[in-house]
This record gives structure tokens, C-alpha cells and sequence, in this order.
């Protein structure tokens, strides 16, 4: 069993790195960590990094998780290792980039890119947003899979994640008290389908909801409230197409024994409970008019 | 000083009763009580009703306050004309109509219709509406005066209301421990603003907005957040012109002592913490 920890950061490729991190920066709210050689990092807690963008296909997208301690993360290349995954133990200097000490790579049955770092860097001084967003962190991605049954098995028998609610064959996965760190909705495309950041209050996803919206930013599915995880959320587009989601007053799951899954009807009620369509082609099972 | 008990109703004349009718059954989602062919009676909690449509022109409505006790209600009145307002005695029909014992009709110094009822019926069945738009019952009026200054004196001076906030001229009343049951709008001409009913959480609030947009309902304003009360509303355009807002949370201000009425620019984030826009001269 691999015990992930916590979901740690994303990285994805972009061809234009400048407009990717004004984005980030400015619409986002994020803090820049570091920006330059073909990088950039932001912060959105006291974390080193939660994001990193960097010159390249903009299809090429990783998910990192944090895992205890060396023999664990050597344990886990074994366990994929001997399950078929290819693994592959990260150079030094692709290490220093990630700033954590050792992380190994592989791709899940579905073929995303998929990291297991080991000591990830804090920082001592606090998150600073580069606007007022009400960031309180990255906290979550939903990931594309070809077979959502398969992935489930994969990410709840071969980890540790458990199943917090379904919504239709979509699994929402805890791997800590967070009701869902991990989002697997059925897709004909590997990679991040949304990654969510975390924000203080609903009154900071309504702000947002007016900020982006006067300024050109697409928002593709809310302001709304999640049934499952009983978050308000908002849905928008970044570069590349990559969805971005604030949300605020997320469930957390502290009774292990005393919570059951449930199932939710994979339509927009099921995703929403305020009446908010969403307009996301993996949360609909029509095609999304553009 | 006049004693308000509370905000007890809304009159508004319609040429159109049957469309009014149908704005607040389904869009508004109160429960109707009585309909004849000059008027249709609202309920929105445990009174009989907060709000009427009847027969008439739009320009013709009124805002009810009831003054508790008879003693009270007389006292009123003799303030009142003491100070050279001109009161009028609803004749027993007209108090019929409003279900009321006693009412007395006077305008406040922008010419708005204001009613001082005596003992309105209250309801002992449960408020089932139409719709399960969470509302909670009437929760304030706003007006719209040349002459606020005015109107917040005859408010404060001869009345128990008190100054909550101002927004530029803009004054926020309270007459009970609620931020505000009254607020007057600086305008060229006077007239009713809006009507707000309280709902249950944000969630019907958010719900509330969705459903209003599916149903095509013009929204003015909203949904925000106001940085004076902290009330989170929802205002949408009414059958004749007026509108109406869905609000729920906001501020009580239960120590009277301690409140100090707060200075806001008019401006738009004054109106909104959120930041939504208004095209509305009141709201921007």
C-alpha cells in the first residue's frame, strides 16, 4: 500500500510562459516563487511551490504526492515496479528543480503523469498572494481517466486513497480528512482535468466570481455549492484550457468508521446544488456547447 | 416618540392583478391567502399577510408599520398632528381591507405613503408557499426621497428608528435589533424603491438566483454582499416597475448604546463586497 500524504503540486507544460504566469499571478492570486529559465513557481500556502509552469506541450501535465519517508517512497517504485508501472527515480538536478529531496515518476493505468516526492520544501515565511484571491492553499485535482472503475481500484488498492462520494462513475478520493484530494471523471484525454485552490469564504469565490469575470476570464461552470463535499465553488478557465476551481468550506471526513459513500446522479443537480449548469465537457454527458 | 413595532406590509396597485398575482406566487414564491377581484393577499410567515396587489394604478402604494396598543396608536396620531403632519383615519372598510383594527395614513416629507396600523391579524396556521424559496417574511422596504435628510429626521425625531449606516445621503433605519426594516435612497422623485423578504442561508439565496435566471427574471442587482449591513441580497425587477430583493444573514445590532452609524462613500463597492454591478442611479 502506498500512503500518500497530501497532494503536493502540479506541473504543466505551456507555450507561452509569460502569459501563463501572468495568470497565475494576476488572476490566480498566486505568489511567485521563482520565474525564469523556462519556469515558474508559485506559491499558495507556506509550501515552496504548489505550481510550477514550464516551457513545453501544454498537454503535458503531472500530479505530485508526498509520501512519509525514504523507505516508503522506495517500497512504493518496488510495489509499481512489480505491478507493471514503469518507474523511474528522478536525477538530482530534476530533484533540485522540485525543490524535494528524492521523487520518483510513473504514469497510472489511465497514463498520467504521476509523482511521489519525498521532503518537499517549506518555506518559513508566509504565503502572500499576489492579489487579495483568499488563497489558503492547492488542495485538490481531478484527473482524466480512460476507465474511471480501473483508476479507482488503482488509486484506493494500490494507495491509500478512500472513495468519499460517487457522482455518477466519477470517484471523489480522500486520502487525508479532506473529503476528496483526488477527482477521477472519465475523459478520452490523460492529464489534469481542474485543480482547485482553496479560499477563505464564499464571500472570496463570489468576489472572484465578479474580479475574473470583468476581466475576460471564461468561467465554465458556478458560482455553486457541491453537494458531496458541501464546498462553494467557481470554475474557470486558465491557459491551455486548464480549468481552475476556487472553492471554500470543504467537508472533512473525521469519523473513518462512521462515514459511508454515497452516490450522486451525474447530472447538474448531482454537481450542484444551488442550480448552476455546469458547462465542463467531463461534468456533463452531453457535449458542451461552446 | 412613536414607538414602531415592527414592519407589517406592503399595498401595491396594479392594473394587472393576474400577472402580479403570478410574479409572487411563482417568482416570488409566497403563499396566497385571499384573492377577490380587486386584491390578492400574501403571507410570507406568521402573520396573515405582508403583501397585497390590488386593483389600481402602480403610483398608488403604501408601506404599513404597526404601533402596539391602543393608547400607543392615539398617542401617535397626536404627535403627529402636533407637528403639523396631516393624519387621515382609515375608514372601517379601509381598515377591513388591510385586516386591521385602526390605521392611519400620513406621507412622510417626500410624499411616500406610510400606514400606522393598530392590532393586524395574525395567522396561527403554519406559512406553507407556493414555492420552497426559503423565505423567512418581510424584511425591509427601501424608498426613494428628494429629501432624505428630512425623512430620516421625521424618522428619528418623532419615531423610534435609529441610523444603522449612510451611503452618501443614503440612510439605513433600524426598528428593532435588524440592521435595517427602512432605507431611503436619495432621488429626484420619491416612490418605492424596493420590497425585501428575508430567506433562510445563502444557499436559498444562491438558489433563489438560479431560478430567478432560468425563469428570465430581470436581476438589477446581485447576488452580493452589502458592506453595511452584511446582508447578502438578491434584487430583481417587480411587475410594475418596483423591485424586490431576497436578503438573508446581515448584522444585529443589539447594543444600541455602542452603535455608531458608519460613513460610506456612494460608490459602487459600497453596495457590493462582492463586486457586482448595478445600472441603477441608486446602486453605483
Amino acid at each position: 500500500m502506498i500512503n500518500l500524504q497530501n497532494v503536493s503540486y502540479v506541473r504543466l507544460g505551456t507555450c507561452d510562459l509569460d502569459e501563463a504566469t501572468r495568470f497565475a499571478t494576476d488572476y490566480l492570486g498566486l505568489e511567485i516563487s521563482e520565474h525564469g529559465r523556462g519556469i515558474s513557481r508559485f506559491r499558495s500556502d507556506v509550501r515552496e511551490h504548489t505550481l510550477c509552469y514550464f516551457e513545453g506541450d501544454p498537454a503535458d501535465h503531472t500530479v505530485a504526492f508526498e509520501v512519509g519517508d525514504a523507505s516508503e517512497l522506495e517500497a512504493a517504485a518496488a510495489e509499481l515496479d512489480r505491478l507493471g508501472h514503469s518507474v523511474r527515480l528522478g536525477t538530482a538536478d530534476e530533484a533540485a528543480a522540485r525543490h524535494v529531496r528524492r521523487f520518483v515518476a510513473f504514469r497510472d493505468p489511465s497514463g498520467n503523469a504521476i509523482e511521489l516526492v519525498w521532503r518537499p520544501e517549506r518555506l518559513g515565511n508566509r504565503y502572500r498572494g499576489c492579489r487579495d484571491a483568499g488563497v489558503t492553499g492547492f488542495s485538490h485535482v481531478g484527473l482524466c481517466s480512460s476507465d474511471v472503475v480501473r483508476d479507482e481500484k488503482f488509486w484506493t488498492k494500490v494507495c491509500n486513497a478512500r472513495v468519499s462520494d460517487r457522482i455518477g462513475d466519477s470517484a471523489l478520493l480522500r486520502i487525508d480528512e479532506v473529503h476528496h484530494s483526488i477527482a477521477l471523471f472519465a475523459s478520452d484525454r490523460a492529464g489534469i482535468q481542474h485543480i482547485n485552490h482553496q479560499v477563505e469564504s464564499g464571500d472570496d469565490v463570489m468576489r472572484s466570481h465578479h474580479f475574473l469575470r470583468e476581466r475576460g476570464v471564461r468561467m465554465v461552470f458556478g458560482p455553486g455549492r457541491h453537494p458531496s463535499s458541501s464546498a462553494r465553488f467557481l470554475y474557470f478557465e486558465g491557459p491551455d484550457g486548464m480549468v481552475f476551481e476556487y472553492s471554500s468550506g470543504v467537508k472533512s471526513i473525521a469519523d473513518e468508521l462512521l462515514y459511508r459513500q454515497r452516490q450522486f446522479p451525474s447530472e447538474p443537480r448531482g454537481f450542484c446544488y444551488w442550480g448552476a449548469k455546469p458547462g465542463i465537457g467531463e461534468f456533463r454527458d452531453d457535449p458542451v456547447k461552446e | 416618540m412613536i414607538a414602531i413595532d415592527q414592519l407589517r406590509y406592503v399595498r401595491l396597485g396594479t392594473r394587472k392583478l393576474d400577472s402580479a398575482v403570478e410574479f409572487a406566487e411563482r417568482i416570488l414564491g409566497l403563499q396566497l391567502v385571499e384573492r377577490s377581484d380587486e386584491a390578492a393577499y400574501f403571507r410570507s410567515d406568521f402573520r396573515d399577510h405582508t403583501l397585497v396587489f390590488f386593483a389600481g394604478e402602480a403610483a398608488d402604494w403604501s408601506v404599513g408599520f404597526e404601533i402596539h396598543g391602543h393608547d400607543a396608536f392615539s398617542a401617535a396620531l397626536d404627535e403627529l398632528s402636533q407637528h403639523r403632519i396631516e393624519v387621515t383615519r382609515g375608514t372601517e372598510a379601509e381598515c377591513a381591507a388591510r385586516k386591521v383594527r385602526s390605521f392611519a395614513a400620513f406621507r412622510d416629507p417626500g410624499g411616500n405613503a406610510i400606514e400606522l396600523v393598530l392590532r393586524p391579524l395574525h395567522s396561527g396556521w403554519r406559512y406553507f408557499p407556493a414555492r420552497d424559496a426559503g423565505i423567512k417574511g418581510l424584511a425591509g422596504v427601501a424608498l426613494r426621497a428628494s429629501n432624505v435628510s428630512a425623512c430620516e429626521e421625521l424618522w428619528t425625531k418623532l419615531f423610534n428608528a435609529r441610523v444603522s449606516d449612510w451611503v452618501g445621503d443614503a440612510s439605513y433605519l433600524r426598528l428593532d435589533q435588524v440592521h435595517h426594516r427602512l432605507a431611503y435612497h436619495p432621488s429626484s422623485a420619491s416612490g418605492l424603491l424596493a420590497i425585501e423578504f428575508g430567506v433562510e442561508d445563502v444557499d436559498l439565496l444562491m438558489q433563489n438566483s438560479y431560478f430567478l435566471q432560468s425563469s428570465q427574471v430581470k436581476i438589477v442587482h446581485g447576488p452580493g454582499r452589502r458592506p453595511t449591513s452584511n446582508q447578502i441580497f438578491l434584487t430583481f425587477a417587480g411587475p410594475d416597475g418596483q423591485l424586490f430583493s431576497f436578503v438573508t444573514e446581515g448584522d444585529v445590532i443589539a447594543d444600541d448604546a455602542h452603535h455608531r452609524p458608519r460613513q460610506f462613500p456612494k460608490e459602487r463597492s459600497s453596495f457590493c463586497a462582492w463586486g457586482s454591478e448595478s445600472q441603477l442611479s441608486e446602486f453605483c
